[in-house]
């Protein structure tokens, strides 16, 4: 046994220490259980890493105790380690425990600081629990449980309404991915009879390929609920409300890669079902190119990382999508470090503009912040895919395969990392140099900030030397053979390349270029500014309809007016009878008289008729009983 | 006189005895009766610890004439389907005690008294095994919920009550008509024997004696669900009632239909249900969507969470008309999560209104601030409520859902929609309630937990998490009732259920580790 | 059977005035009443009211010794069987009641005692005498002697213009009812040369008197209509809730329970003996008849607002439950007409004592909201008709549940599957009503009317507690009086 349990145990307690006691303990006691009780989790990982022995070939499961059994069915508290899994449970608990460490300075003035912690260690706890499982109904205990962190912590200033607004959408935006997922589940245990995964996985080649597509596609549409790719992208750019820790743990490093994390765990059944690998492939496309040109137009730091983070998401499904998924989990993986990196940078410059997020109002910061700047520019070169950065070894992996799968995704591929390294740049060049353009005095971050960004950076850097996914993937998922086409190569490079100069030369060189093209464009400048309305074409064909149709309708219509109407309606014309019948009672006497002969008549009539059938047949006999 | 027949007869005792306690005495009155409530709780575990499984039949019999002629027998007993139900009943009559502990000022030696009533007429419905016995109790727990509501509810009380009266009184009259004329042709109403006759063709109903018989029964259930369109006498009922009333009416009398369709139509009618279960589930899965979207509407919270329930029971409806093992285990299931979540739910909202005065959702906002841990406890139920792992509703939920799906998957499609919607409903209202700016009101009328109410809040938690987290201490015993009832439904007529091309190997192997 | 008629003793033997007990003690009791009234009326108005008491429960001990020496009297004018002493026991009981709920009700309205009493004894002799008759015309004269005293009751406070009016009215259209008895006891003499019922069944069930059947199918029409109107069955109730609401308060409560008793007691005596041969022919009428009566009475109910009226329709409709045990023509049927009859007897005296009770001096206060709030000042009181309304509602635990369920029971057993539903459905719609009174005792805040209520006098609050007692005994433990009754229907007797 290795325990596994403890990995995410650890973290569950240090939630239930803060959230219970915490408002009583002083800050520094809260600070010290969540983050040691990351810290040890992360401890017990690498135990786990160190004592298991060569997981490739013989993955780690522990169950615990049987969580539900009905009929044939039974589905228990197992947790597994694989290779993969050790893959995420290193970033996740690596991140998280950074994260942790540099919330400590980003959160000290904020009101619910034991709030915070309790809920980011609930999240670590659903998080690994997400990577831990062995069957899909595990999985989906952390799948969900990450969503309802996401919630409480987008949602964390809750005074503002804007905040809970966005973690409400979140929540129920990813509910409808869940939806399918939920339905996946049904059918993996229709079909299957079971949901753990060695079972199913071991049983998926041998069922029809129509079952296993529709399996997949309804896994996919709840990856794209957790992972931000169309059509259900939209609760991500708002997700931003949250604090800007939360923002870079869960909203770039890890949640949001679940979806990723989990079409690969079910790689078993998408390699058999080659329309959903097409189609996870495109929407990964769509969405990384669709987000990057929204990217562009953002004013909001915060926002151009998290259309960037949808973007890079894109990538990765486009990884799995074209069956290299070792490539898809070391994008996730690099992705993770320079993301979190860019996250908790932009948390420093925010800091240090005192709260300000829009990169108008900033600028010249690099003579107040020369660590944030410096870590933010090696972030800036990863996500660009900067030669030997860990960016460049995992987009130019992805991209290789896209070709070989089809040439056009890797030319759209291509386009769309230029524009990233454009807005990526653009905002470095906007916040970082010029004059400051903000309110009162930007200063530098304290080092408890400071220490994770420069580890990230190294991290963002080497990464890609440190960890290479694939070989360590490959007995789970061999790499394609075919000649590493180095021209592939130099053109992503180049288009990053012409995308840092372009912007150097758009926001540091001649910054009027920027405006004379918004004008010249104003239409579809506008379009992309805006988002290209997406979430008020949502609002206007699904919100509004069902809200406005279950109001009128349902409920005064159907309800209060059909129903009711028919229930109400019964008495009252029950009671109209009573009325009617009451009039018989004129109080005369003659007309009483009246009603009695008449009474006598229509009996004697009756009794005559049933005499008359009675003479004519049946005798006494047969009468009597 | 078994362990059974004490918990059925301590709250009938209790209620005369608490009758007997002048009127001035309001303390000893409350505390009697939760004495009382809080002694047959203790027993009725004994119902639990004392179960044996794998016993066929029910257990803690007891069979003795109550009436010669017709021959009535006092004959009750349980088996896994009401042992829960029952426990739940009495785990939950305390509470409903404890809640009205303040709030009640008003003939207070009535209020108490019915509750016990209540209790008394809802562990009998569980457990009766005659059928005439069964309606008796059936009956008998109407009275004191129409009072309950009647006399210590809202504005709108009355109308209230009467509708929930006649709604009911309409339903089982006609349920009495089947089960005489079960009784004319069987000349017994004791269930076991009628269910053998009907099993062993001594007794043989003709197709549409069947159908008519099931119908009637089912109507008279239907309406208890409530099943849609039969549901509008619940959200007046519940918002007009005091919490108590909600609570109890919410989280057991519902289960009393759900319970009779479980006990009753499937075994003695198999045919007929399994014919009618089509357009059932048809409207099992248009309550789903229905009372969410309706609930989504609500400026009310109570209403909300009464529409809610109507969601929440298509569910089990659904379950059971499934056919399934997963469908049914998860209808009962659910029948009990249901019964802790939205009883919770119900139980904080009369919390609030104690507090604020009123349960328009507009009336509140910034709640969390003034009073986090009602603000806490409030987001666990809601969360439990809308099926998050780890929570009661979700294992229900997912063992309905999971048994449809191998009835028909197409079913599921739909149902599972009102999955989604419940976030929609209930998170919107956690929104508007809690969050936000504080505003004056609230503030100065919205103090925290008092030790009384963490007294009712914790357990219900507690229950919650464990219902969520490990269910092997309900299910199996669920299972097994459910596992020998779906066999008397196989007796007669193959399944009518269409089963989609290629989900026919639903139920799969045991896995074994 | 023609010869033990032919040495016509005249001098009775003593088994024969055995069986003739009560009745013969009542007539005594009432006479004496009427010896003593001008002497002690004045001096001690509640005498009169005591001394019948005791009468009656003499007569109780009556009915038990005649129930003793089982058999028929009197040259079989009378018979002495389970059933008529059934209906001796339930009339004597209905008689105690109503003296015990109008002790308060006479001295508040200082009416006469005296005279009261006894001509409630007379109305209790006839009853007696209805139940076991076994001859026409001795059934005829019983009902006349209960329905003169009874007219003259209904009209008893003559200064009372309301009284003399339900008097007028009832006398008028009862007497014209009679008479179609009478033409049907004729012709049932011009057809079968006797009015005894058991020759008259015997006469039926020889065959070869084919054309007379006709004949007879009429007679039993004519005496539908007499007795259909004496237990106020549809088409023959339209007098029923002036009568009931004109007269007094304690004598509406017992025209509703003791002549409605006995009626139906010789109304299933004929049809079920005399008649039963014919019963192709009569049971669709008593069919209509009784559905009739369970939706006017019901519907009719549901508008009310004044109690002794609504009661009437309500009295009305629960003729038309009996109606149906009638029409289920079967030995179930009958017993369970026989328990419905007493369970309806106790749930409406019980709810007219209450009436009383409110009512007050000159009966002002009938209206149902004079009720309001009547549950907070008189706990008891509200407690005893709610008990007295859930019966009539038919909530298990409660006589007239029980009493229902024989009923509806025996209907189906003779296939009636209609008839049962129409009937269960009309008792939801009746729950209506019965709850607008639950609803405004108790949900209502008190009114003027419940806040100077006077409390309650010992004879009204025996006279509730005693039915109430009775109601929930039957609704918990009916055994005992189904068991008598059944062993005791004359369903195809002798």
């Amino acid at each position: 046994m290795q325990q596994l349990w403890l990995i995410p145990a650890l973290p569950f307690l240090g939630f239930l220490l803060n959230g219970i006691f915490g408002r009583k303990l002083p800050k520094s006691v809260v600070t010290l259980i969540a983050v040691a009780s990351v810290l040890l989790s992360f401890g017990w990982v690498m135990k786990v890493f160190m004592t298991a022995g060569d997981l490739g070939a013989t993955p780690v499961t522990e169950h615990y105790f049987t969580w539900i059994r009905s009929g044939q069915f039974q589905v228990g508290w197992d947790f597994t380690v694989d290779k993969l899994t050790m893959i995420m449970l290193m970033i996740v608990t690596g991140i998280g425990s950074l994260i942790h460490i540099y919330s400590i300075g980003y959160m000290a003035h904020e009101e619910g600081y034991y709030r915070f912690f309790a809920y980011l260690n609930l999240f670590m706890f659903f998080m690994l629990d997400l990577v831990l499982a062995a069957n899909y109904l595990i999985l989906f205990v952390g799948w969900e449980g990450v969503g309802l962190c996401s919630y409480l912590l987008i949602g964390f200033y809750f005074v503002k309404k804007s905040a809970t607004t966005a973690g409400n959408k979140a929540f129920i935006v990813n509910r409808i991915g869940d939806f399918g997922f939920s339905l996946a589940m049904f059918l993996i245990v229709v079909n299957f009879g079971t949901l753990d995964f060695t079972q199913v996985f071991s049983a998926a080649p041998g069922k029809p390929t129509g079952t296993l597509t529709a399996i997949a596609l309804l896994l996919l549409l709840g990856a794209c609920g957790k992972s931000a790719q169309i059509p259900l992208y939209v609760w991500l750019p708002d997700a931003m409300e949250g604090p800007t820790p939360v923002s870079a743990l869960i909203h770039a490093a890890t949640m949001v890669t679940a979806g990723v994390y989990m079409c690969t765990r079910s790689a078993a059944i998408f390699t058999h079902a080659a329309v959903a690998m097409e189609t996870v492939a495109i929407i990964g496309l769509a969405t990384a190119v669709f987000a990057a040109t929204i990217g562009l137009l953002q004013n909001d730091i915060k926002k151009v990382y998290a259309y960037s983070t949808v973007s890079q998401l894109g990538y990765m499904f486009l990884g799995v999508g074209v069956g290299a998924f070792s490539a898809g989990i070391w994008h996730l993986m690099t992705h993770a470090f320079f993301k979190a990196l860019l996250f908790l940078g932009a948390g420093s410059v925010i800091h240090a503009c005192h709260g300000e997020q829009d990169m108008r109002h900033m600028g010249g910061l690099w003579k107040y912040a020369k660590v944030t700047g410096v870590t933010l520019a090696c972030a800036s070169l990863a996500i660009s895919g900067f030669p030997y950065t860990s960016g460049f070894f995992s987009k130019d992996a992805i991209l290789g395969a896209a070709y070989a799968h089809a040439p056009w995704m890797y030319w759209v591929g291509v386009v769309t990392a230029g524009m990233t390294a454009f807005y990526v740049w653009r905002a470095f060049w906007m916040s970082f140099t010029g004059e400051y353009k903000g309110h009162g005095h930007p200063h530098e971050s304290p080092w408890s900030m400071l220490g994770p960004l420069v580890v990230l950076a190294v991290l963002s850097l080497g990464g890609g030397f440190l960890f290479n996914v694939p070989k360590i993937l490959d007995s789970m998922f061999p790499i394609a053979e075919g000649a590493e086409n180095m021209n592939l190569t130099y053109i992503s490079v180049a288009f990053g390349l012409i995308g840092i100069a372009l912007s150097y030369y758009m926001y540091v060189v001649n910054t009027k270029v920027p405006e004379r093209l918004a004008a010249s464009l104003s239409g579809l400048y506008n379009l992309v500014y805006n988002k290209y309305f997406v979430d008020e074409i949502y609002d206007a064909t699904v919100v509004n309809p069902v809200i406005t149709g279950s109001t009128t309708v349902l409920w005064h219509g159907v309800d209060q007016g059909v129903i009711d109407g028919i229930v109400n309606g019964v008495g009252t014309e029950s009671k109209s009878i009573g009325g009617v019948l009451k009039l018989l009672q004129s109080g005369n006497i003659r007309s009483y008289a009246t009603w009695v002969v008449l009474g006598a008549v229509a009996l004697l009539i009756v009794m005559g008729v049933t005499a008359m059938g009675w003479a004519s047949g049946l005798g006494p006999a047969g009468v009597g009983r | 006189m078994n362990l059974l027949d004490l918990v059925i007869a301590i709250p009938g005792i209790g209620f005369i005895l608490t009758l007997l306690i002048p009127r001035k005495q309001d303390q000893a009155i409350r505390m009697a009766t939760l004495g009382f409530s809080l002694l047959t709780f203790a027993l009725s575990l004994g119902l639990a610890t004392g179960y044996r499984f794998g016993q066929p039949g029910q257990q803690f019999v007891t069979d003795i004439i109550w009436i010669a002629n017709p021959e009535i027998h006092w004959h009750v007993g349980i088996d896994g389907l009401s042992l829960w139900l029952i426990i739940l009943s009495t785990f939950l009559t305390p509470i409903a005690i404890l809640i009205s502990w303040r709030y009640i000022k008003d003939r207070t030696k009535e209020f108490f008294a019915f509750l016990l009533l209540l209790e008394f007429g809802l562990v009998g419905v569980f457990s009766a095994w005659d059928l005439f016995l069964f309606y008796v109790f059936w009956e008998v727990v109407l009275v004191p919920m129409y009072f309950l509501i009647g006399i210590w509810g809202h504005d709108r009380r009355i109308y209230a009550a009467v509708k929930f009266f006649l709604y009911t009184m309409a339903g089982s009259v006609l349920m009495l008509v089947a089960i005489i004329f079960v009784y004319n042709r069987a000349g017994t109403f004791d269930y076991a024997a009628i269910l053998n006759s009907l099993a062993s063709g001594k007794v043989v109903l003709s197709h549409g004696e069947e159908t008519l018989l099931f119908l009637a029964f089912f109507v008279a259930f239907a309406i208890k669900v409530p099943l849609f369109p039969l549901h509008t006498w619940l959200p007046d009922a519940h918002v007009e009632a005091p919490s108590a009333g909600s609570l109890m009416l919410a989280s057991v009398m519902l289960k009393m239909g759900t319970y009779g369709l479980v006990r009753f139509c499937l075994p003695m009618f198999p045919t007929a249900s399994r014919e009618n279960a089509p357009w059932i589930v048809v409207l099992a899965i248009v309550g789903i969507v229905y009372g969410a979207l309706v609930a989504m509407a609500q400026p009310n919270m109570k209403k909300l969470v009464a529409y809610s329930s109507v969601s929440h029971l298509g569910f089990v409806v659904l379950g059971i008309f499934s056919f399934t093992q997963m469908g049914l285990d998860g209808a009962v299931y659910q029948m009990l999560n249901h019964g802790i979540s939205t009883g919770a739910l119900f139980i904080l909202v009369g919390f609030m209104y104690e507090r604020r005065h009123s349960l328009e959702i507009a009336d509140y906002g910034g709640v969390a601030t003034a009073a986090p841990w009602l603000s806490t406890i409030f987001l666990i139920t809601t969360l439990a409520s809308i099926g998050l792992p780890m929570l009661n509703n979700f294992v229900g939920e997912f063992l309905v859902l999971q048994g449809t799906a191998q009835a028909n998957f197409s079913w599921t499609v739909f149902a599972a929609i009102g999955v989604i919607l419940s976030a929609c409903y209930m998170l919107w209202m956690y929104q508007r309630v809690f969050f936000g700016e504080l505003g004056d009101e609230v503030k100065h009328h919205m103090p925290d937990f008092s030790a009384r109410e963490w007294a009712c809040m914790i357990p219900l938690v507690v229950m919650m998490v464990w219902m969520g987290i490990y269910t092997q201490t309900f299910l199996p015993a669920v299972t097994e009732a459910n596992l020998k009832i779906l066999d008397q439904t196989k007796s007669t007529a193959p399944l009518r259920v269409s089963l989609p091309a290629g989900l026919s190997t639903g139920g799969g192997h045991i896995h074994v580790r | 059977m023609f010869a033990e008629l032919a040495p016509a003793s005249f001098a009775p033997s003593s088994a024969d005035l055995q069986r003739f007990a009560p009745e013969i003690v009542l007539t005594i009791a009432g006479t004496l009443l009427m010896v003593l009234d001008p002497l002690f009326a004045k001096r001690y108005p509640k005498m009169f009211g005591h001394l019948s008491i005791v009468a009656l429960l003499v007569a109780v001990g009556g009915t038990v010794c005649a129930y003793s020496v089982q058999g028929s009297a009197f040259s079989n004018l009378l018979v002495v069987d389970g059933f008529g002493t059934f209906f001796r026991f339930l009339v004597l009981a209905i008689g105690i009641l109503t003296v015990l709920a109008s002790y308060r009700y006479l001295d508040l309205e200082k009416a006469e005692t005296g005279e009261y009493h006894a001509l409630i004894l007379f109305a209790i002799v006839g009853q007696c005498l209805m139940v076991a008759a076994n001859d026409l015309i001795m059934i005829f004269i019983g009902l006349e002697i209960s329905s003169i005293a009874t007219y003259i009751l209904a009209g008893y406070l003559r200064t009372d213009r309301r009284n003399n009016e339900a008097a007028l009215k009832y006398f008028l259209l009862g007497s014209f009812a009679t008479a179609f008895l009478l033409y049907g006891v004729a012709l049932i003499y011009g057809v079968t040369a006797t009015t005894k019922l058991d020759e008259i069944r015997t006469v039926l069930s020889t065959p070869g008197n084919v054309p007379a059947f006709g004949m007879v199918g009429v007679a039993a029409a004519l005496m539908f209509v007499g007795l259909a109107f004496k237990v106020s069955g549809a088409p023959f109730q339209v007098w029923t809730p002036d009568v009931y609401q004109g007269a007094p308060a304690p004598v509406s409560a017992f025209l509703a329970t003791g002549p409605k008793a006995a009626a139906f007691a010789i109304f299933l005596r004929i049809f079920l003996t005399a008649f039963q041969q014919i019963a192709a022919q009569w049971e669709p009428i008593v069919w209509i008849s009784a559905l009739m009566s369970m939706t006017i009475g019901n519907f009719a109910a549901l508008t009310q607002d004044n109690l002794k009226r609504m009661l009437a329709y309500s009295s009305i409709a629960h003729a038309g439950y009996v109606l149906v045990a009638l029409a289920s023509r079967s030995e179930i049927g009958t017993a369970a007409a026989m328990f419905y009859l007493a369970a309806y007897a106790l749930m409406n005296i019980g709810a007219f004592a209450v009436v009383i009770h409110l009512g007050g001096k000159g009966e002002r206060h009938l209206k149902i909201s004079d009720l309001a709030g009547l549950g907070r000042r008189q706990p008891v009181t509200a407690a005893m008709l709610t008990i007295f309304l859930l019966s009539l509602i038919g909530v298990p635990l409660t006589g007239g549940f029980f009493g229902k369920f024989y009923i509806f029971r025996a209907a189906l057993e003779s296939n009636l599957v209609w008839l049962t539903v129409l009937g269960l459905l009309n008792s939801a719609v009746a729950a209506y009503y019965y709850l607008r009174l639950l609803v405004v005792m108790y949900m209502y805040e008190p009114g003027e009317v419940a806040n100077n209520i006077e409390p309650l006098t010992p004879g009204l609050r025996a006279a509730l507690i005693l039915p109430a007692i009775g109601t929930i005994f039957l609704g918990v433990l009916p055994g005992a009086v189904l068991n008598f009754a059944q062993r005791s229907t004359i369903f195809g007797a002798r």
